[in-house]
């Protein structure tokens, strides 16, 4: 019967010989099985070592462990060599340059993903959301903000009727009177959804959507209004949009103004979409009139406040480069797909 | 908010006196055209026509255009014809030699006025006449031309076309013609909103320009003669004095009606007037002026030489100086003489009384009437003019002499006419503005800005504002006549902003208590549901909610059907916008046509959108629903290579629906089984629907569009729908979320295939798995269905396979086959089936 110590060496030289001959990755576990495994070979030899002299048992064991680690170390280089060569043998044979296997994936519509954008930078200051109904009183639409009948104004917004009382709302505005007749300030809200004016041509359809805000508090001014504003354009737009505000007339608001940021198109420079002007109109706004706070029992001694609105067509349009506004509703995938 | 952020519609000139009336009924914002010279009679500034123009804007003066007048005239200059030969091969035609400044040049003409000495335009090669016509070196006749000779008419600058145009002699040749005519001006357009009436004059606006560069204006007449009444030949008498706090009126007699001179009829061109006649002219060029629209009486067709300002009697009715006739209601306005009315007051006179070329003797009025009155009628009558825009918005009452005193003194220049001494002018309704306190502390907390009371006073003394101090920090303000949008302080506050500039004004981020605001759910629900739908590869559509009433017939919904009940427009723009839509399907269906046709065959579209069902009285309901199509293949998008064409079915819009529920958490309480009817889906194929049912509720469907209804909306290719009532998933709480511990020990699955009758549904099959009791069944589930070979007719095969588990210990396949054992037995004696062998 060979010594311990033999046996030993000869299966260290009998597993390195065969690790050496390995050339594919299946060979590899037979052979830790063979060897390293849990009844291999050199579990096998080891159990024996109860049976040698207690004198060498520790000279042996040491043998023992230092043979277990070197193979165990070979084995690992030689799995690690034969997955790259795997890998590169792999690597001629399958044709990667066919396409992936695309899940499904759809997308929101333009316009709502302008929606969202405008909505969540207004939320984020704070802003609650709030939707009204498409068809609206007379009342709301009009009287409450300030336009009687027979207004000028009224001719501004060509309207849908549904009868002498009920419209289809040709603003979001409505909301604001809706809003402070049941709630008492601080108030800060938007009103995001569809309007409808009667006009169809390439800048105008029946149907857009507009954004409407207003906040009310005691001593909120109009340098407020500018803030705010201001932080909406930057993050719409860009960090260095330049912003100008100017007068302008609303019904509802006093004073009222216009908001333009300068020109995406050509930088400011002045193009076709911007008349030559290098600016943009972009919001309508102001201080809600004194007259809309009556109409809602707010006392305008007390509180001030300020509104504003935006129409989400023109300002995709302005984002995306859009040129025709009715290519919004013809829902055409070639357009959908794009955004 | 918005009153629409695009481009106003711009009026078509149209006067009280004159012409034409607008094409469509109602008048949008007026854009109020003027040049840059004639602004420059009334206020002394040299400023560039683009920085007026940037002034006027942040003025709240859009300014939509600025641009030079008579553009045509580039490449048009001054030229001397210095000798004239006949031309060899024409007898009309010679050959000029021209100086234009820069030696000869040879032009072949055909004006019988070419004459050697003439000083005359030359339109060089490049310019572009109006009409388009490009000058270019030619041969004519066999002759060189190198330029045109040309007539007013040919340059667009007045009518005659008699000759070549015969100018002073001693312009110096080469000289641009625009320079040497005067006519180097810049057109500039301001869009005007509707509290601006006093815009709606080249006065106003330069006042205005004035406020900005701290200067006066100077009018043409600023302190009109007073007027005495007596001795008069005509009378005026108003009756309504309400209606009408001014009415002004002169006679001139012995007018020559003929064309206006040059200077007249260049300013009326530039801003886009016909010139008509010298004193059709006249009242146009005042109203543009002063902003008083005036209006001009054949004195001798007016009976009884009187005026009479009253209201219509019923019954009257009235033909304007367009032709229309009109039936008069008794609050509508008019201006008669002794038996009739002659004009529609304020908004266009009579063809009973118009001027005329036989017209010697003219009365002239000007008048203020009452804007709501005006407004009524004029919308009454759907008639809008230059007049009634301006009498509806309120004209200055006090520009009523001022402006009788310039036309009547252009009248005697311009026609020759004698004006009669004195005149009458009714003013008992005229009412002075009323003062307004306007506080420092209010003006800087509205405006957020440390303004000194003085830095107040000035901005609105600036453009004509009367203010006077009360004390440290209060004025007491009057408003100029002209300014009738002028009433509270806050007006005045807004001015003031104005004047200071709005850029001018801080910046600052508004201090409000933190506070958090419900969220409205059904919004949170429409999110996640759109979430779902973009991960299952669905587009979002968009459509209008108004539709065609047809769409009913074409989804062949009965005569009592709910959805056939729709809300009506009382002024559609098209039959096929007229009602407000009841169902979603039907624009999604028109989409489908439309993509289909573009070779887009592989659509997913949805919309979540409201419909509308009108109630007995008041609002509508506005429901949110959600509608998808699906059709082509299952794979959009993705590469035939990997997934094949297979296309969609049924199941495709079954799984859609099942994830939505999924994902609501409501898979539970919602469920998405057979059992619709034809009644409530006759635009469906039968047999191939599914609803969607939370307990009795139904809450929508899923299915099959008929080929029928594909064929009504013109769609070429098979399609599925799903249509819910997204507004009621709201009352279906979503499951909560709680956590099940991780299984430890592993399941094991055993299948079965059982030979079915073909009616067995498989869904029962599995309920009567999951219903068994069997605690260790974790899953049931088909994998096969098979009909045909070895299968006898009427049968089927279903193959299931059950996932059994224990929680707390390994399964041994002794325990799992006596289970599955029972449920084989179950299941054919449940199902009159047998069990298939291998």
């Amino acid at each position: 019967m060979p010594s311990m110590h033999e046996e030993l060496l000869r299966l260290k030289a009998a597993a390195g010989e065969e690790l050496a001959a390995i050339s594919t990755i299946g060979e590899l576990e037979p052979f830790r099985v063979k060897y390293l495994g849990r009844k291999g070979e050199f579990t096998l030899v080891m159990r024996q070592l109860g049976q040698a002299p207690p004198e060498e048992r520790p000279r042996l064991g040491q043998l023992a462990n230092e043979i277990k680690q070197e193979l165990e170390t070979a084995y690992a280089s030689r799995e690690a060599l034969l997955a790259d060569a795997g890998s590169a043998s792999t690597q001629a044979t399958l044709d990667l340059t066919l396409p992936g296997r695309a899940l499904p994936f759809g997308k929101l519509h333009p316009v709502t993903q302008v929606m969202d954008a405008v909505c969540s930078i207004f939320e984020g200051l704070g802003f609650a959301v709030a939707e009204g109904p498409d068809v609206e009183v007379d009342f709301y639409n009009f009287e409450a903000l300030n336009i009687p009948p027979h207004h000028p104004a009224r001719a501004m917004h060509d309207t849908f009727y549904i009868s002498d009382s009920l419209l289809l709302r040709t603003h979001t505005s409505p909301m604001q009177a809706r809003i402070m007749e049941k709630e008492q300030p601080p108030l800060r809200m938007i009103a995001p959804g569809k309007v409808y004016r009667c006009d169809s041509d390439i800048t105008h359809t029946p149907m857009f959507h507009q954004v409407e805000g207003f906040l009310v508090d005691r001593h909120i001014s109009f340098a407020d209004l500018k803030g705010v504003l201001s932080v909406f354009i930057t993050r719409m737009f860009a960090e260095n949009t330049p912003i100008r505000f100017r007068p302008s007339f609303f019904p509802f608001t006093e004073p009222s103004a216009e908001v333009d940021i300068g020109c995406v198109i050509c930088g400011g420079k002045g193009c076709r979409v911007c008349k030559q002007t290098g600016w943009l109109e972009i919001l309508g706004a102001g201080m809600i009139d004194p007259e809309v706070f009556k109409k809602v029992g707010y006392d305008p001694e007390e509180y001030s406040g300020f509104a504003f609105g935006l129409g989400i067509e023109r300002v995709a349009m302005l984002k995306y480069g859009i040129t025709d506004i009715r290519l919004f509703y013809e829902n055409d995938l070639r357009f959908l797909s794009q955004f | 908010m918005l009153l629409r952020l695009c481009v106003p519609l711009t009026l078509l000139p149209f006067f009280y006196n004159g012409l034409s009336l607008l094409s469509g009924d109602d008048h949008k914002t007026l854009s109020m055209k003027f040049t840059l010279n004639w602004l420059r009679e009334y206020i002394d500034t040299d400023l560039e026509p683009a920085r007026i123009a940037d002034h006027l804007t942040m003025l709240g003066l859009e300014v939509d255009a600025c641009v030079p007048c008579y553009p045509e005239l580039a490449g048009v200059v001054v030229a001397r014809i210095e000798a004239v030969f006949p031309h060899p091969n024409a007898d009309k035609l010679v050959l000029c030699d021209v100086n234009a400044g820069q030696g000869l040049t040879r032009v072949v003409c055909g004006a019988p006025n070419a004459r050697a000495g003439l000083v005359t335009p030359l339109a060089l090669p490049g310019a572009v006449l109006p009409g388009g016509f490009t000058i270019k070196p030619a041969k004519i006749r066999g002759e060189e031309s190198c330029g045109m000779l040309c007539s007013a008419k040919e340059l667009g600058i007045a009518e005659d076309q008699a000759g070549i145009m015969e100018l002073a002699a001693d312009l110096q040749p080469g000289v641009a013609l625009s320079q040497a005519l005067g006519l180097v001006d810049t057109m500039i357009e301001v869009d005007l909103t509707p509290n601006r009436p006093d815009c709606a004059s080249v006065l106003g606006i330069a006042r205005e320009v004035g406020g900005v560069i701290g200067k006066r204006i100077k009018p043409p007449v600023d302190t009109p003669p007073a007027l005495s009444d007596e001795n008069l030949p005509f009378s005026v008498e108003v009756e309504a004095v309400a209606d009408c706090p001014r009415y002004a009126a002169r006679l001139v007699r012995k007018v020559k009606i003929g064309p206006s001179p040059w200077w007249l009829r260049q300013r009326l061109l530039a801003v886009g007037m016909r010139p008509i006649s010298n004193i059709v002219d006249i009242t146009n060029f005042v109203m543009l002026e002063y902003g008083q629209p005036l209006h001009a009486f054949d004195f001798n067709k007016l009976a009884g030489g009187k005026i009479v300002v009253r209201r219509a009697r019923a019954g009257e009715s009235f033909v304007t100086l367009d032709g229309n006739e009109h039936q008069l209601e008794p609050e509508m306005l008019m201006i008669c003489d002794a038996k009739r009315p002659v004009a529609l007051a304020g908004i266009m006179g009579g063809a009973n009384s118009e001027v005329d070329a036989e017209t010697t003797d003219i009365l002239l009025e000007s008048a203020c009437f009452s804007a709501i009155g005006i407004r009524r009628t004029a919308g009454k009558l759907k008639m809008s003019t230059e007049a009634s825009y301006r009498f509806e918005r309120g004209v200055d009452p006090q520009g009523v002499p001022r402006a009788m005193e310039r036309a009547v003194q252009l009248i005697a220049a311009l026609s020759g006419g004698e004006i009669v001494e004195g005149g009458v002018d009714c003013r008992d309704g005229v009412i002075a503005p009323a003062p307004i306190i306007l506080r420092g502390k209010r003006t800087r907390a509205l405006l957020g800005m440390d303004l000194t009371l003085d830095r107040i006073g000035a901005a609105l003394a600036g453009i004509e504002i009367d203010v006077e101090k009360l004390d440290d920090d209060t004025l007491r303000v009057t408003p100029p006549s002209f300014r009738v949008d002028l009433e509270r302080e806050v007006d005045l506050i807004e001015e003031v902003a104005r004047i200071v500039g709005y850029n001018l004004l801080p910046t600052t981020l508004p201090m409000v208590p933190m506070s958090f605001s419900e969220q409205d759910p059904l919004r949170e629900l429409r999110k996640k549901v759109v979430q779902t739908l973009t991960a299952l590869g669905f587009y979002e559509a968009i459509n209008y909610s108004f539709v065609a009433p047809q769409h009913c017939d074409l989804l062949g919904l009965a005569e009592d059907d709910a959805r056939r009940q729709s809300v009506h427009l009382l002024n559609p723009l098209a039959e096929d916008q007229s009602v407000l839509r009841t169902t979603l399907l039907p624009g999604l269906l028109e989409n489908l046509r439309r993509n289909v046709n573009h070779q887009s065959h592989d659509v997913r579209l949805f919309e979540i959108g409201k419909v509308f069902h009108p109630l007995e009285s008041g609002q509508p309901q506005e429901p949110f629903r959600l509608a998808a199509v699906v059709s082509g293949r299952r794979n959009p998008g993705a590469p035939v290579l990997h997934t094949g064409e297979t296309p969609v079915d049924i199941f495709d819009v079954k799984g859609v629906v099942t994830q939505i529920l999924e994902s609501l958490r409501v898979g539970g309480t919602i469920t998405c089984e057979a059992g619709a009817t034809s009644q409530e889906l006759p635009f469906a194929e039968p047999g191939s629907v599914l609803a969607v049912r939370g307990g009795e509720q139904i809450l929508g469907w899923c299915g099959a569009f008929s080929q029928k209804t594909l064929k009504g909306f013109g769609v070429k290719q098979q399609a599925f729908f799903v249509d819910l009532d997204l507004a009621a998933f709201g009352g279906f709480s979503p499951q909560a979320k709680t956590f099940a511990p991780l299984p430890k020990f592993p399941f094991v699955k055993w299948d079965m295939a059982l030979i079915v009758p073909e009616g067995a549904a498989a869904g029962e099959m599995l309920a009567a798995i999951h219903g068994c009791g069997e605690k260790l069944i974790e899953k049931a589930e088909i994998f096969d269905v098979f009909q045909g070979k070895n299968i006898e007719a009427g049968k089927k095969s279903v193959a299931i396979s059950i996932t059994y588990r224990a929680f707390d210990r390994t399964l041994d396949d002794e325990t799992v086959g006596k289970i599955h054992q029972k449920i084989i037995e179950m299941m054919i004696s449940r199902f009159n089936g047998q069990l298939r062998e291998a």
